[in-house]
């Protein structure tokens, strides 16, 4: 793995600990938004939350959030259900960083701001490799330190509104193989309303949300390695959608 | 171009014989057929013939199994240009 520039990593450091500030106005503000504006709920988010919990006291490896992807606030809503608002602000280092894409969010400096203060780094899809592999080792860097990430392991969201098994992110398994001891954590959420792909879930919707520990195993070497570890998660998501329907 | 590089299981292999297997393994993946038409060593690949970000990846592993080669993620990061996997290729043979 890369060391990083001393540029870089005080530049993390530094959005880190200001977003750290910060977070003492958007724990309000965050679910204000999920709960009041929008009226999400998430399904046994006690029980979530015990069970996310449990999972980091048993185990202080590194580990990388891959999500299914169907609308633009997963990632949102997928923080606030695992953790909540106020457990962040006394657990920061859980709070992930995420990587949207620059073109989302970059028109308006409030958004930017925003993005910002809440542990983005962002991302050019389909962008100059050289940019992306500088990212890529952002967040190698940061997993390594023991800082949690959020990556969508499909490439893109899902426009049949099934995880889609052949649209596989490399970015994912090149990170997983990089950070010595780094394991995925699976997460498949569902709005009940929730058909195929969206900006954002409907108003009102409620969330089922299940997760899993799982650590990619490769016979393989090099980049072919890597794209078995994000097929093998990506496929464990077309399991936990399996599992999701045939429960309903 | 031109001149013997390299042995691949024993065949010599051109320079021009490398570009011409790359471009034939790129060409499934370009959407831009104009571009193709006229490929040379600085064409992009995905900014010139338009492949899908994603795409590149399946290109590379493609290279793998075509040349015997095994490249690294970091190998990867420095394909931009047809000639830049032609290079990576003769690196990887040599």
């Amino acid at each position: 793995m890369t060391r990083l520039s001393f540029s870089t990593r005080a530049a993390h450091a530094f959005q880190r600990e200001v977003g750290r500030l910060a977070a003492l106005f958007w724990v309000l503000a965050i679910p204000f938004i999920l709960r009041v504006l929008m009226r999400y709920r998430i399904k046994d988010v006690a029980g979530v939350r015990t069970r996310y919990r449990a999972l980091l006291k048993e185990s202080d490896r590194p580990f990388l959030i891959c999500p299914n992807h169907l609308t633009m606030m997963d990632s949102a809503v997928i923080t606030w259900a695992l953790g909540g608002s106020w457990w962040y602000l006394f657990h920061y280092s859980r709070l992930p960083w995420n990587l949207p894409e620059y073109n989302n969010f970059a028109s308006q400096w409030p958004t930017r701001v925003g993005a910002w203060l809440t542990k983005c780094i962002p991302v050019i899809r389909g962008g100059r490799r050289e940019d992306i592999s500088r990212v890529i080792k952002r967040v190698q860097h940061l997993l390594a330190r023991g800082e949690t990430a959020l990556i969508f392991p499909e490439a893109g969201r899902s426009r049949s509104g099934r995880v889609e098994a052949d649209s596989v992110a490399h970015a994912v398994g090149r990170i997983l193989t990089s950070v010595p001891g780094c394991q995925s954590l699976c997460v498949y959420l569902r709005g009940d309303r929730q058909q195929t792909w969206s900006t954002v879930p409907a108003r009102g919707d409620s969330f089922y949300i299940d997760f899993e520990l799982m650590e990619p195993k490769s016979d393989h070497a090099g980049m072919r390695r890597s794209r078995h570890f994000s097929q093998q998660i990506v496929d464990r998501l077309v399991g936990m959608e399996e599992e999701y329907f045939a429960g309903r | 171009m031109g001149a013997l590089t390299q042995f691949h299981t024993g065949v010599p292999m051109t320079r021009d014989e490398i570009f011409a297997k790359v471009v034939e393994i790129v060409k499934p993946y370009v959407k831009n057929e104009e571009a193709l038409e006229a490929v040379n060593e600085e064409t992009n690949i995905l900014e010139d013939l338009k492949v899908n970000s994603a795409r590149l990846v399946d290109i590379i592993l493609n290279f793998e199994d075509e040349f015997d080669i095994e490249v690294e993620d970091e190998d990867a990061d420095a394909v931009n240009t047809v000639g830049d996997a032609v290079a990576l290729i003769q690196e990887k043979l040599s």
